[in-house]
């Protein structure tokens, strides 16, 4: 790297140390279980949008998917549109409204006690905090592992310790802070990401030589599409895959399907709704979401593309050959090798600060459905603060161990699945738990138990992105997956999130009248 | 050929990345003040 490595350390020293005493900020603020949970229920709409996308946009967004986007081309873009339509105006004017206010009413402070107060069903808070305890430490490691591959060449940090060190700085202030923390230094961290997304595109475009320019010299290198790719499916990277192909299967139903519409139900992005005071701090958010997630998303998929041209005038190679192969490595190549100096201090601030608010919102989220939803549900404990920082630590120390156990070719899939399996388990019932003035328990419990199941069968079974790194299906059968070409690329979701919605509406309508439980509006 | 691109798929998506990010702010500004405790909301 270019850059003086006495002012990147100087610099990311600066920013920790900011980092910390927004969270001290948080932690003063802090006086009671509720403000602990839930930020009080009272967060300024401009910290709920800044902290809802920044915990949204990790590490991989920016780095994987931009550079899946220099592998696949621009048409990445249709996730940007399902992140903005889907993630920010569908989530919060139709979810996020009536999960604040049902979760004010119902004084629901984590995800699985919302769902577990709105149905009356114990069963179902220990089910949702079940999953949420299983999965996410395996998406929490796949960010504690990108991080400290940042750090470890950054600053000359061996890599088991720059792991270490990551999850403890993020750790301090979750657990000390608890959800204001989180959310006040997500707001800080998703500033930083937005001005580093900024500079990126601007300076992109003024390398290309515009956005017209750039795209259509893109256009012209269609020729220059990898054999492999080709045979696949792909066209260009300024146009879709050939229709049905295996590409534009992984392109639609996994990367644009699957972690846009999977977004919709994270436990740790649905608490954001609760942390409002009312509806006017979220159609205020709404306002700076939608907008945001463009800068993130939008610019990551276009400068992805786009590294195409620059690495073909610069090398006479396509950004993936450029990059050895290793789709990771594109975007901090390119950083490295046509922006400014400075600007990559900028941006390996924009990825810790990725990466860190992320990881903050997975500690507290996995922490509390551990205290409140599992080991503390029905107890005094499930809202004593201790015991949450208690449980925080303990998820954090599993997560860390974990990352040192996780092979590296699942890693990259991570974000994807935890998105794919919150979206098959809990998006059926949640909606219908949320707009239902009669939810019915056993809708809601056999969607959920269903939606997991099939997504974990189709993922360990028949995808062979998962299934392969994941071993099961060739221990038990002797081949990498059971079905070959097309379903093999088809994703979790296209298949489990229609049979979870199908088994909650047939069973809503069976049973929902039966028997009323909390209505859905005061 | 509009912007360099040629396939209206991907114009299309361009289109409705940056509209849907232009309603969200035309959203957050029509419901400015809509939804305050004091609406019952």
């Amino acid at each position: 790297m270019a850059v003086n490595s006495l002012t990147m350390t100087a610099l990311v020293l600066l920013y920790l140390a900011a980092t910390l005493v927004i969270g001290y900020i948080g932690y003063k603020k802090t006086k009671n279980s509720e403000d602990y949970l839930v930020a009080g229920r009272d967060s300024h709409p401009v910290i709920i949008a800044l902290s809802y996308g920044a915990t949204f946009i990790s590490t991989s967004a920016i780095i994987g998917f931009g550079g899946a986007a220099a592998n696949m081309g621009m048409g990445l873009i249709w996730l940007t549109v399902l992140n903005i339509g889907l993630g920010i105006l569908l989530a919060f004017v139709l979810f996020g409204k009536k999960t604040r206010e049902i979760g004010q009413r119902l004084s629901a402070v984590t995800f699985p006690d919302l769902m577990c107060k709105i149905y009356k069903s114990p069963l179902l808070q220990y089910i949702a905090g079940f999953i949420i305890v299983i999965s996410m430490p395996l998406y929490t490691a796949a960010i504690l592992i990108g991080g400290a591959r940042f750090i470890e060449p950054t600053l000359g940090i061996p890599y088991t310790s720059s792991l270490i060190l990551f999850a403890l700085i993020t750790a301090v202030y979750v657990v000390f802070g608890g959800l204001i923390a989180v959310m006040y230094t997500d707001a800080f961290q998703g500033t930083i990401m937005l001005i580093g997304m900024t500079v990126l595109l601007a300076l992109t475009l003024m390398i290309v030589g515009g956005f017209s320019a750039g795209a259509a010299a893109l256009t012209n290198m269609a020729d220059l599409v990898p054999k492999a790719l080709a045979d696949q499916g792909m066209t260009g990277w300024t146009t879709m895959p050939v229709l049905g192909s295996p590409i534009w299967f992984t392109l639609v139903t996994t990367l644009v399907m699957g972690v846009g519409i999977g977004v919709l139900a994270q436990p740790q992005l649905v608490v954001r709704f609760m942390t409002a005071k009312d509806n006017k701090s979220l159609n205020r958010a709404v306002l700076v979401g939608g907008p945001f997630i463009l800068m993130m998303t939008g610019v990551a998929f276009t400068v992805g593309a786009l590294s195409n041209v620059y690495f073909f005038q610069t090398s006479g190679q396509i950004a993936i050959d450029a990059a050895g192969g290793n789709v990771d490595a594109i975007m901090p190549l390119f950083i490295n090798g046509a922006m400014p100096d400075i600007f990559v201090v900028i941006f390996m601030l924009t990825l810790l600060a990725a990466a860190m608010s992320t990881l903050s919102a997975l500690y507290h989220a996995m922490g509390t459905a551990l205290v409140c939803d599992l080991w503390g549900r029905g107890k005094a404990c499930a809202l004593s603060m201790r015991a949450h920082q208690y449980g925080i630590v303990l998820m954090m120390v599993v997560s860390t161990a974990l990352a040192f156990l996780l092979p590296i070719s699942i890693i990259a899939r991570a974000t994807a699945m935890f998105m794919g399996l919150c979206a098959c388990a809990f998006l059926p019932a949640f909606a219908v738990g949320v707009y239902s003035k009669a939810p019915s328990t056993r809708a809601a419990l056999w969607s959920m138990v269903t939606g997991a199941a099939i997504w974990f069968v189709w993922t360990a079974f028949f995808h062979a992105a998962e299934a392969k790194p994941l071993g099961l299906c060739q221990a038990l059968f002797g081949k990498v997956a059971l079905l070959g070409s097309p379903w093999n690329a088809v994703d979790p979701i296209v298949v489990a999130l229609p049979v979870s919605l199908v088994v909650m509406i047939v069973l809503q309508c069976q049973y929902g009248k039966e028997q009323p439980a909390v209505p859905a509006t005061a | 050929m509009i912007l360099g691109i040629p396939d209206p798929q991907i114009l299309i998506g361009y289109g409705l990345a940056v509209g849907l990010a232009l309603a969200c702010i035309v959203y957050g500004l029509l419901n400015w003040n809509k939804g305050g405790n004091s609406d019952g909301s």
